[in-house]
Formats: C-alpha cells, structure tokens, sequence
C-alpha cells in the first residue's frame, strides 16, 4: 500500500458522511433517488473497502496508506504536529474496514424497505457509517475520539424514533452507558497526550513514544472500562440485549456487526499498542473477564425466548471470546480475537437482518411462539441455520477459525480457562440447535400461514454476508497475513 | 497416491451443483451423484495396485505417506501453522473401500426408497455433503483437518436425521444427535489442543512420532488421549454417550445404513486406530477405551433384545459392535477392531437396507405390525438372515471371522472375565438378531392391513441388497492369509492393519472359533425358543421379570436422567444466570445507579427554591465561609 492509497482511507470516511450531508438536499418525496444514492454509495464503499484490505500487504512497515494534514500546531501545549487530520491503516484495521464494507451493503439494502422517513434514517445511518470508518483508519486521537463520538450519537435518534419494544428505555440506556464509557476514554486520550509530552495527538507518535509503566498500569484499565462498554463486555454488557431488542433492522446490523468492535478496536489500538506494559499487566484480568463474559452470555441465552434478546446475550458471549482472546497476549490468541471481531460481525448481522425480515411481518420475536417454519419460510430458515451453524463454530465457515485460535492461544497459557472456553462453545450448540428445533422444524403453526418470504433484498444481502463467511472460513489465508504481521509488532507480544 | 485429495473433491463439488441447481436438474441431479458414487469406487480400486507395490517394497509400509497440500493457517513465518495434508497407510485403504461401496449402494437403493419425497434433490446434496466429508476425514494428516470433516459429518448427518423436519420427532432426534456428539466433541477439540500444545504441531503422525519418543510427559498424554477419545465416545455412540444413534433412526432409512452403520459412526473407531501407536504408549487411556467399550456391548445388547422397532433394533446392534471394536482396540487388537469394522459395515447396511425394503413395503416397522413377510418378500428375507448369521457370527459369513478375532485378542490380552462376558454379550447379539428375523419374517402376521399392502422390493433395492448379502459372506475371507497373498498382499488382514499388534492374527484360533460358533448357535437356539410361533416363552419372560424389562425399555432411564439434567440443573442454572442478570446487573446496577442520580438530582432540586432570600441566605454564608477560610491562612 502506497501514501497514495490513503487517499482511498479517506474516501471511506468521506463517502457515508458526504452522503449523509446530500441527503438532506434530497426531498423526502424522491425515494428512488434516496435508493440510488445509497446503493451506489454502499457498493463504493464495499469496493473500496475490499481495496483496502487487498491492497494492504506487509512489508515491514505497520501503518500504510498514511497521509496527514495538519490542522492545529504551536498552540498552548500543542508542538509541530499538534492536530492532524492522519489516516492509515495496519493489518487489523485493515481487516476491520473490509468487516465494515460487507456489513454497510446489505444494511442499506434492507433500509429500503422502510417507509417512515428513510431519508432521515440513511442521514443518521451513514454518519454511523463514517463515524465506524473514521475509527478503523484514522491516526490521530483528536479525530479518533470525534468520528468515535459520531458514531455513537446518532443510535440514540435511531434507536428512540425507529425502533420497537421499549425503545425509549433501550436508547436511553445504550446512549447513557456508552457515553459513560466515553468519558473514561477520553480521560485516557488526554492522560496520554499530556504524561508523553510530544505536544501531539499524532498515534504513531505517541505509540513509539516511551511511557511510564506505572502511568499505563493506571490508564489501561480505564480505557479497558470505557471500550469494553461498547464491546460488551461483562459486566459492562446490559445495554446490548435491551439496545438491540429496541434497535431497527439495520441499525442493530450496523451495530452489532460493526460499532462493538469499535470497542475492541479500542482495547487494542489505545490499550495494547499504546500501552504494551499495563496491557500485560492487565492481560489475566481480562482473560477471567472474558472467558466468564463468555459463559456468562451462553448461560443466559439458554433461557432468552426473545430472538433478538438471544442475539443480545449471544453477542456478549461472542464478543467475551474477544477480550479472552486479547487478554492471552500471545500472536494465536490475538489472531483469533481480530478474526473473531469480523466473524463475530459478519453472523451477527446476518442474524439481525433474518430477525428483522421476520419480525417487520409477524410483529413477533418470541420463539416459542414459533414451529415449522421452515415450511413457510425456506429460504429464511436456510440462512438462520446458516448463521446459526457459523455461530457455533462449525468449521468452514468464519466463527470455528476464530474460535480456533482464541482457544489454542488461551490453552497456551491457562489450560482450565481454555477447557471452559471451549465448554462454552458446547453451550452455544445447545441454545441456537434449541431454536432451531423449536421455530423451524416440527408441525408449521398455522397462526404464521401469512407470512411471507424475506425480500429480494435482503435475501441479496444475506447472501452478500453468507459469501463473506464462507470465504473466512474456509480460506482465513488473507485475513491471518494481514493480522499476524501487526500483532507480532507488538512490545512484549508472546509469539 | 498424491492426488487422492480428489477423492473428496468429486463429492464436494457434486454437492455444491446440486445444492444449488439441483432442483432444476433433469431428475433432480440423483444421477450426477450415483456417477460421482461410480467414480468413488472405481478410483479406490484403481488405487489398490499402487497400494499393494508401495506395501511390497516398504515404501510407506506401515507408517504411510503424508503428501502436504498447502498452509491454511500460517503466524509469524511457520511459527503457528496449520498445513493440510493427506495421508493413506492401511488403515486408510480399510475405509476407502468401505465408505466408497456402501455409498453407492445407499445412492442406488434410495432412487427407490427416496421416490417422491419432497427436498429429494437436498437429500441428494446431502448425501454427497455427507461422503465428501467422511473421505476428507480417513484422508486427514493433520488434526485441525480432521477435525473439520469430523464436524462436517455431524453436520450432515444433523441434516439427514432431521429430513423429515416436519415430524416433532425428527426435528427432537436431530437435536439430540448434534448437541450429544458435540458435547463429544468438546472433548475432541481440548484433546488436539492439548498435543498441540505439547508437540507444537497438528500433524498427526509428526505426534505419534513425538508421543513415542517419549517427548510429551506420560501422566499429560494420558489426560490428552482420554480427552481425545471423548470425540470417538460422542461421535461413535459409547456409553454415556450412546442416546443419540436410537434416536437419530427417525432419519430415512439409506442414512441409517449408510451413517448410522457403516460409516459415520465408525469415525471414532477409526480415530482411536489411528492413534493406536499413542495408545499404546498410555495403557490406563487404552484400558478406559476397553472398558467403555465392553459396557457399552453389554448395555446395548441387553436393550437391543426388547426393542420393538426394527430399526431401533439394530441402532442397539450398532452401538453394541461399536462397543466390540473399541474392546479390541483397547486390547492394542487394531487389526481386529479395523477387521470387525470392515465386515460389520456391510452386513450392518445390509441390515438396514433390508428393514429400508420392508419398511418400504409394508408401512410399518415395529414387529409388532410385522411378521410372516417370508412368504411375500423371499428375497429380502433371504438376504436379511444372511445379513443376521453374519451379525450373530455364524461360521463362514462375515461377522463371525472379525468377531472371533475380538474375542481371542480379549481372551489374550485382557481378565478372563472380560472374555466371558463379551462372549455372552455375543450370545445376546444371536438371541436379538434372531428375535428380529422371527418376528419380522416368521410366524403369522400381526397385522393383517400391513401384511397385505407388502409386496417385494423393487430391483434397484434388491440390487443393492444382493450385492452386500455377497460381501456380507465373503468379505470375512480377507483374514486368511492364503487369500491375501492370492490379491497380491503380504498376507490376510490382520497382517496389513497394525504391525505393532500384540497379538498377530494370521489364522484363526480354531478352538475358539468353535466355542464362539457353539455360542452363537446357542443364541439361535434361544431365540428360536423363545420367539418362535406365537413367543410364548417370551411373553412368560416378560411376565416373569416386569422390573427388568421396564428397566430395558427404558434405557437404563437414562435418556430420562440426561433430560432431567437438562431441565433442572442446566436450565435451572440458566434460570438463575438470567435472573442475577435482569435483575442485579441490570436493574440493580444500570437502572438503580440512574435511579440513585435521579432521586439525588429529585431531592437536590429543592434548593432552587426561587425566592431571592434563600438565595441571599446562601450567597451570604458562602461569602462569610470564603472570608475565614482566607484570612485563617
């Protein structure tokens, strides 16, 4: 990757956000051309997406495709670099992007089909957008922490208008929670900035900058507090079942599938590389953290009888695995937690979509509810049983190869919590194969005879992300060259 | 021998056309995979001249070759690799033979059997899945590879047992299947974990190197094999895992002969054989692997005599001859166990196959509706009693070459009870298979509406059963040495298997041969007894002893016990877990610290009082508290 390509990191940024601010010049009326612009836009998006990620070869050097601009220097405590508007990416960014293409296509594509004010709603979705690019493949704290923020803003408006089930007490509490999580975060970015003194918010710099062990014993688990509320992670997590359960369609896509990685993202970007000593220092925590995270999850879904409740707890399970991943500190372990971010992603919003597919006609989630309705519905229960089969780690598709490394890195180091975690896969098995016992197969409940098979649409996009896992699964080659090279980089890293 | 990764490759991509397309396929694409069926077995047996000089001249007797296909998964320059490879040595050349031919008989068969059904292209697409699996994991050179197939069968055969998914049965049955075997599973994946981590390597035979250098510590490689045998216990039905395969007979009945028989169960058996040079290393692992084997004979014979459904019937067969391989693999006797499983998948599909044809003809299959069918069906029933002389262990059929030879490793190898009692467990299994005949054939009909609709089979499923009933007979020959060396090996079976084996089969023990062949006649006298005419005997059996045959019925109750567990101790735990979680983390925590802020925010507000006084008042105080603390300093 050239300086050159970071042109195209900025285009990714751009893109959903230049959308988001000519929407507003579109009237309400001209859906069509709504639908364009979004498909068209989303499509540049996977292009450049996958551009990114194909691109991206590593050749000694971590961070490619930067470029910088500066725009704030020699002012109070800022020195030559000050402000910079910096993109680039490494290998984990770089697969985290190409995460974020594959979910933003089939998300707009099932914003579609919404009739209440979808110009509004694809204003809001694509500053979510920019803001979850913006995090991937920007260099700079300053702005880092801006698109961060913009990512998070606009749930609170499209959970509170767009939503179901309680919605005002799920955008409320998500928002609170996150925002709460922010001001740890930010606490972080400033302790930085000041304790290195470069006058710089520059992230090259201030990761190859000397830090005291002692300053980052303290910080990390701050930010570990603040990103792990976006992550999920226990016992930080209540807002994700309840946010979700509320959240529309392709918001909960979007959200799951890409702003909680966002989270870990964070643990890794500003924790570990930044902060390599407290990172070990804190790395047991967050194995116990993330291995119960991950019982804890499964346990509770096994009594969830609310889809998207289920997914909820599931997530947490998922994105457990992740922290315990990171928490091995060692180049298998965090392989698979990078994997497992874009595993986890990519099911999940298949999942969201299904449910929401399901859900906009039978205004209904409660699997009991539900039998036989593979019957009514083939197609959509092929794709649930193949989310369903990815979620619980069946090898060839995207979650085994993930789990796979988490485990072996784990049983590298703590041997019980490796057994528990590959326990907990079994629990897995046993509350998505309950499901789909239950809802799908047996005698069709004729009180669901009405409804009708998903969308043209989101059949496309469910195929769009079934393709995605399918090659992670069964070819992880590329996402591991891209991964491995980054996290080895890391001081202290165990090989 | 290096491109026998086509193998899996023709199944594969045959499943991917006619998942997709098959529905618009002429005939829904059965023939692309019955030709794919054709080609298997052609290209196994081409392979077998190639074996026989590569064996001859030591090329890769009796270790194998490994021929590495490429990374998967490679960290930091070959630090973290994971390679696939194949590999063929004699026991894969066992399998290839057996998954290959049963297949295309089960494909041939089900043209028939499966006419009209709905989803008959994805029963189709399944099968091929199915295959494709099952030869990527006898091929494997790496664990993580097998692995992949191991799970990928599973899958298969979840899909299969639940064809039928409109049935609540069906849909329970594959539940149950799945999450059994992956709780095996679990097992399975700490295992491979656990030698990775000790030899730093998935290859399979770069870890039987290691394990018998003496590189991994003993008491470790202990826990990891016993580990990695929980996979062989999930997947190959063995005590306590064995309650899935009666259950999972709600699948066609082709599947059952094909997976639930001949191939898919064996899986574990073929594992452990794998292994053997490893378990031979550990022999508290390999006494584990012969006592779980012998009380899951026992268990399932004994259950397998009261079982109605002709099916079930034989899934406790099944599960009991597992439980014979794993006695002789935990005698070190892997050419016996290999041996019995070879013979054992051919009568075995032989069986299911003939149940499929009367099944097909009458519309029914618990004995109770059977029965008298001799007259109407002759060629089912004849190729069904062989299939059952060859599972009782009669003299030149089949089973009775590859279950003496279980019987004489035990006899060698193992306490003297151990031999009795798997004697009698080969007398129960002539009693239950001749009940089974005698009822289903014998005797007058039950039911008269399904005796009436019988009729026999079509060709196209006789054909298969003819074909099998022959191998069925001769496919015991394979342990004399004369007719080895006649095929142009270095001897009979049990000198190609396993040359590390204790106790070196290369003709069998003739005083044996007879006790075992008086033992099963006493079993066919004992059901003839018993069962024959109108089972008088048999009902003043049942009479005679209510308690044991309820306790028989009903499984050892322990499909009972699981669920019980299930829904009191898991979900019940789950039930507290959601509890702690609604209420404690959630609206103790997250709403309560919001309600704490709020009634603060509530009782706080009471200060703006908007009266300029208290206002003043305060204004005042703080003034008069700034001034001391000011002048104080």
């Amino acid at each position: 990757m050239t300086a050159a390509d970071g042109y195209v990191l900025i285009a990714l940024c751009l893109i959903p956000l230049g959308v988001s601010m000519l929407l507003f010049l579109v009237p309400t009326s001209q859906r069509s051309s709504i639908i364009a612009l979004t498909g068209v836009s989303s499509l540049a998006m996977l292009a450049l997406s996958l551009y990114t990620f194909f691109k991206y070869t590593f050749d000694g050097e971590q961070f490619q495709g930067v470029l910088a601009w500066t725009w704030m220097q020699n002012v109070g405590l800022l020195g030559e670099k000050g402000i910079q508007f910096k993109v680039g990416v490494d290998g984990i960014g770089a697969s985290l992007v190409l995460l974020t293409g594959v979910v933003v296509v089939p998300a707009t594509w099932v914003t579609w089909k919404i009739q209440d004010r979808m110009k509004d709603y694809f204003i809001l979705l694509y500053l979510v957008t920019a803001g979850v690019y913006g995090a991937f493949v920007i260099l700079d704290l300053f702005f880092w922490f801006l698109f961060y923020e913009m990512a998070l803003m606009p749930m609170y408006l499209l959970i509170g208008v767009w939503g179901s089930t309680r919605k005002e007490y799920g955008a409320m509490k998500l928002m609170m929670m996150l925002l709460a999580g922010s001001i740890f975060i930010f606490t972080v970015i400033f302790a930085l900035f000041t304790h290195v003194g470069a006058g710089t918010f520059d992230m090259v710099t201030l990761l190859n900058a000397p830090k005291g062990v002692g300053f980052q014993k303290i910080m990390f688990p701050l930010l570990v507090i603040g990103c792990g509320t976006l992550g999920a992670m226990f016992p930080f997590h209540s807002w994700s079942p309840d946010g979700h359960a509320a959240a529309p369609t392709s918001v909960s896509m979007l959200h799951a599938g890409v702003l909680m990685k966002v989270g870990a993202f964070g643990v890794v970007r500003l924790g570990f590389q930044m902060m390599p000593e407290g990172g070990a220092y804190w790395a047991p925590a967050l194995v116990v953290l993330g291995a119960g995270a991950g019982l804890y999850g499964a346990i509770s879904a096994l009594r969830q009888t609310d889809m998207k409740l289920l997914m909820g707890f599931s997530s947490v399970s998922h994105m457990g695995y992740v922290f315990l991943g990171l928490g091995t500190f060692n180049s298998i372990g965090w392989s698979g937690a990078v994997l497992q971010m874009t595993a986890h992603g990519w099911m999940t919003a298949l999942f969201f979509l299904l449910i929401g597919g399901m859900y906009d006609q039978a205004h209904n989630r409660d699997i009991p509810n539900f039998s036989g309705m593979a019957k009514q519905m083939p197609i959509w229960s092929i794709f649930f049983i193949f989310a369903s089969m990815a979620s619980l780690g069946l090898p060839g598709l995207s979650g085994f190869i993930a789990e796979l490394h988490i485990f072996i890195g784990t049983f590298r180091s703590y041997p019980i919590v490796g057994g528990l975690a590959v326990l907990t896969a079994a629990i897995t098995t046993t509350y998505l194969i309950r499901i789909l016992a239950q809802a799908f197969f047996g005698e069709m409940n004729p009180r669901w005879a009405h409804l009708k098979e998903i969308t043209w649409m989101e059949r496309a996009g469910a195929v769009v992300l079934a393709i995605a896992m399918l090659a992670l699964g069964l070819w992880p080659s590329p996402w591991i060259e891209r991964i491995a090279p980054s996290i080895i980089n890391i001081p202290g890293m165990t090989l | 021998m290096d491109q026998v990764w086509i193998l899996p490759a023709i199944p594969a991509v045959i499943f991917i056309i006619c998942a997709l397309f098959g529905r618009l396929l002429p005939r829904q694409g059965d023939f692309l995979v019955i030709l794919g069926g054709l080609v298997l077995v052609g290209l196994v047996f081409s392979m077998f001249p190639g074996f026989q000089h590569a064996y001859r001249d030591g090329l890769f007797a009796p270790d194998g070759s490994n021929v590495f296909a490429f990374d998967w998964v490679n960290i930091g320059q070959g630090f973290f690799t994971i390679q696939f490879s194949t590999y063929v040595d004699a026991i894969t050349m066992v399998m290839l033979p057996v998954v290959t031919i049963v297949a295309l008989m089960v494909m041939i068969y089900s043209v028939s059997y499966m006419h009209g059904e709905p989803r008959y292209f994805w029963y189709y697409a399944v099968l091929s899945l199915f295959i494709a699996a099952m030869l990527t994991l006898v091929l494997s050179g790496n664990l993580i590879q097998l692995y992949l197939a191991w799970e990928g069968v599973g899958l298969a055969s979840f899909l299969l047992i639940g064809f039928y998914w409109e049935r609540q049965s069906a849909a329970e049955a594959a539940k149950k299947a799945f999450i059994t075997t992956r709780i095996g599973d679990v097992g399975l994946l700490i295992g491979i974990i656990l030698l990775w981590r000790a030899t730093g390597t998935f290859d399979i035979q770069s870890i039987i190197a290691a394990a018998k250098s003496g590189a991994i510590d003993h008491n470790y490689l202990t826990v990891a094999m016993l580990f990695l045998f929980g996979g062989a216990i999930g997947k190959s039905a063995q005590f306590p895992l064995h309650v899935w395969l009666p259950d999972a007979m709600e699948g066609p009945t082709p599947v059952s002969a094909l997976i639930h028989a001949a191939t898919m169960v064996v899986a574990g058996v073929y594992l452990v054989a794998r292994f053997s040079p490893v378990y031979a290393e550990v022999l508290i692992a390999r006494d584990f692997i012969f006592y779980t084997g012998l009380l899951t004979a026992v268990m399932a014979g004994t259950m397998g005599l009261v079982a109605n459904d002709i099916k079930r019937v034989l899934a406790y067969s099944t599960v009991s001859q597992l439980g014979f391989m794993f006695v002789a693999l935990g005698t070190g006797a892997v050419g016996a166990a290999m041996f019995h499983l070879f013979t054992h998948a051919f009568f075995k599909a032989l069986l299911f196959l003939g149940s499929g044809s009367v099944i097909h003809a009458t519309h029914a299959q618990e004995v109770e509706q059977l029965g008298g069918l001799r007259k109407k069906m002759p060629w089912t029933t004849a190729t069904f009693i062989i299939g059952s002389l060859a599972l009782a262990g009669i003299p030149v059929f089949a089973g009775f070459w590859s279950k003496d030879e279980i019987l004489a490793a035990t006899l060698h190898d193992a306490p003297m009870w151990t031999y009795v009692t798997l004697a009698g467990t080969a007398l129960l299994t002539a009693i239950y298979s001749t009940r089974l005949v005698l009822l289903t054939f014998f005797g007058e009909p039950k039911d008269p509406h399904a005796f009436d609709h019988a009729h026999e089979s079509p060709w196209i499923i006789l054909g298969p059963l003819v074909l099998l009933a022959t191998l069925a007979t001769v496919a015991g020959f394979f342990a004399l040495d004369q007719v080895g060396q006649a095929l142009g090996f270095v001897g009979g079976i049990g000198q190609l298997v396993y040359l590390h084996e204790p106790h070196h089969f290369t003709q069998p023990d003739w005083l044996l041969a007879s006790i075992a062949t008086l033992t099963a006649l006493a079993g066919i006298g004992i059901g003839v007894a018993f069962w024959h005419g109108d089972a008088r005997r048999a009902v003043a059996a049942r009479a005679w002893a209510p308690d044991l045959h309820a306790l028989l019925v009903n499984r050892y109750y322990m499909d009972k016990m699981y669920q019980g567990i299930i829904d009191h101790a898991i979900l019940g735990l789950a039930g507290l877990v959601a509890w702690f979680d609604k209420r404690i983390v959630n609206e103790t925590g997250v709403d309560g610290g919001a309600q704490t802020i709020g009634y603060f925010g509530y009782r706080l507000k009471f200060l703006q009082t908007g009266r300029i006084p208290n206002y003043a008042l305060g204004m005042a105080v703080g003034m008069v508290a700034i001034a001391i603390v000011a002048f104080s300093s």
